[in-house]
């Protein structure tokens, strides 16, 4: 597509930025994000926050269902145990946030050894239907379990204090959130590019083939299940956080939907497509509600009355509208206008 | 000289269906070596089993001093067994690049925590395979769709990825099913001088399955006929062409007699 670039050493080709415009952009991306808390209301940050809190979370579902093709409906499980996790290590045994933050990718990583297992013999639907199964469970257990988890009542969770850094002004911790967000990116591009990614890739597009490539194909479906648990976990914390409260009603089950809606959008398989789709998922209520209340104040009430309904009714929407006039979802749009952009006046 | 390959009365049944009955064949090493019969004669069935994709019902395969019913499937591959499928099973919406890296899974070390960081070790690791790519892709001849979508190519161009894949694994035993039929006279010319390099220049060994008489005849050093399920011959080109149990099943009873007939 580009034309002059020319690659000098094999270095080159496994890169991940390879030309200097991608790494100004790059550049000027995240020179935004940080200058964004200063300039930003503390009503935009809030969607910031959220933003960058879902893109870690989609991340890890783009790891299971992205690359290797395994359909969770139950995300929000993992989502919820890496919060639990953390509110129990931390406001309850008042360990180091360090600790509580790890805690809440193992502990969902190895809860994910438990759904991840019936995975190896199930495929599509049967599968999707047992990690829906195990996001109920999870609640359940989390509600019985009230001598650790303090039942319906949930656990308050204070912004943390970690290297020295106190993250508790909203730009403090949207510059957690941000960095947090911005490593699983780049650790998810990593394993894309190496064995491992390549291997959860074979293993969707054709396990037949994977197996007699030599990918143990029981050992990474469960590698994919731990490392998307991991950092789902991060991302369950994360919110916990942001919410100051952990409770089994603040991770509903719409979130699961959510983070699947923001894959399809963006592109399943995608990591950019992951990113892109949380931007466009997170702000469409909101962009909705301004939309409307252009029109009248009473469309204005009913989407703060009804907001959960509303939020789900326009999910369904961007999914069937994506699946039909744009099923490769915003990264396959990107493409076409990279390609249109270079090939103008001429069409390829 | 030992045999690579040992296929020890081997069985497959599906159900009610022999579809592989009590084969048993010897593969040397730098053999090129073909396995013919007509539609449905367990061709395919017999390298489903060999290279891990079915398990046996019954009998032996013996690889390299090796009894594959030993080890799991996934490892038949570390080995030194490769193949291509004879409808192409291709991870097709990568690029031709990331197929035949994908081919390297077994010679690459790096685990998940590598991968996330990817420096050093796992850098070099990625870029000495990368490396070994571009000599494969050189060597079939496909450098100019190396970053194409596997999926927008044709099927001669797709088989020669897949042919690539299974190189990239360094086999020590090749499996190729059917690599040139719906091909063109010149892409299968193509195809037989790449098996006849792979053999003498990579010292691999390559059993094929095919249809195509001309290229079986031409490059294969030995010959085996299924039919049925069942080995009813095996030779070099000269004797399976003057075999009337293969003219039989090629032809039918009465015109493999009339044939016989008048080249007698």
């Amino acid at each position: 597509m580009r034309t002059g670039d020319y690659k000098q050493s094999y270095g080159e080709l496994v890169a991940l930025i390879d030309s200097p415009p991608v790494w100004l952009w790059s550049a000027v991306l995240l020179l935004a994000l940080i200058a964004a808390p200063f300039v930003l209301n503390s009503y935009a940050l809030s969607f910031l926050m959220i933003i960058l809190i879902t893109v870690t979370g989609a991340l890890g579902l783009n790891i299971l269902t992205g690359y290797t093709g395994l359909i969770s409906l139950g995300h929000v499980g993992f989502l919820v145990t890496g919060a639990y996790a953390y509110a129990v290590l931390v406001s309850r045994y008042h360990m180091p946030p360090l600790v509580g933050f790890l805690g809440a990718g193992v502990v969902p990583a190895l809860a994910s050894l438990i759904v991840g297992a019936p995975s190896l013999r199930l495929k599509g639907l049967y599968l999707a239907i047992t990690t829906l199964a195990f996001s109920f469970i999870i609640n359940t257990v989390i509600l019985e379990m009230r001598w650790l988890t303090n039942g319906a009542r949930g656990i308050q969770v204070q912004r943390p204090e970690m290297f020295g850094i106190s993250f508790d002004s909203d730009a403090a911790f949207t510059y957690l959130c941000l960095a947090i967000a911005a490593l699983t990116l780049l650790g998810t591009l990593n394993i894309r590019r190496s064995r491992v990614g390549r291997a959860f890739v074979a293993i969707r597009d054709n396990d037949t083939a994977a197996r007699v490539m030599g990918i143990n194909l029981h050992a990474y479906k469960l590698l994919a299940f731990v490392t998307s648990a991991f950092i789902t976990g991060i991302a369950g914390a994360l919110y916990g956080i942001y919410l100051s409260f952990v409770s089994v009603e603040g991770f509903p089950f719409l979130l699961s939907i959510e983070a699947l809606a923001i894959l399809i959008v963006g592109g399943l398989g995608s990591a950019l497509g992951a990113v892109l789709g949380t931007v466009l998922i997170v702000l469409l209520p909101e962009a909705t509600r301004l939309v409307f209340s252009l029109f009248s104040a009473q469309m204005d009430a009913t989407f703060a009355t009804g907001a959960q309904e509303l939020k789900s009714m326009l999910y369904g929407l961007v999914i069937i509208l994506f699946l039909r006039f744009q099923p490769r979802g915003l990264v396959g749009a990107w493409h076409d206008i990279k390609r249109a952009w270079v090939h103008w006046p001429l069409r390829y | 000289m030992t045999a690579l390959l040992t296929v020890e009365n081997l069985s497959k049944r599906f159900g009610g269906l022999q579809a592989v009955a009590d084969v048993s064949l010897e593969v040397s090493p730098g053999e090129v070596c073909s396995v013919i019969g007509p539609n449905g004669a367990g061709k395919t069935t017999l390298f489903n089993m060999i290279s891990g994709v079915l398990r046996p019902s019954g009998g032996r395969i013996t690889f390299d001093g090796i009894d594959l019913s030993t080890i799991s499937p996934w490892k038949f591959a570390a080995v030194g067994i490769g193949r291509t499928f004879q409808n192409l099973a291709l991870f097709k919406h990568g690029t031709v690049v990331e197929n035949i890296l994908t081919g390297r899974h077994t010679h690459l070390r790096s685990t998940v925590l590598d991968a996330v960081v990817f420096f050093g070790r796992t850098r070099n690791e990625e870029i000495a395979a990368r490396q070994r790519v571009e000599q494969i892709i050189e060597f079939l001849e496909i450098e100019h769709i190396r970053d194409a979508v596997v999926g927008t190519l044709s099927y001669g161009q797709q088989k020669r990825v897949e042919l690539g894949r299974a190189l990239a694994s360094e086999p020590k035993l090749l499996l190729l099913d059917e690599m040139v039929s719906g091909m063109n006279q010149e892409e299968t010319e193509d195809i037989a001088r790449f098996v006849l390099d792979i053999r003498d220049e990579l010292g691999i060994t390559v059993v094929m399955i095919e249809h195509e008489m001309r290229i079986v005849m031409d490059i294969s050093d030995r010959i085996h006929v299924l039919n049925f399920g069942r080995k009813i011959a095996e030779g070099t080109p000269d004797a399976i062409r003057l075999d009337p149990a293969v003219a039989e099943a090629y032809l039918g009873g009465q015109r493999a007699e009339a044939m016989a007939k008048a080249g007698a």
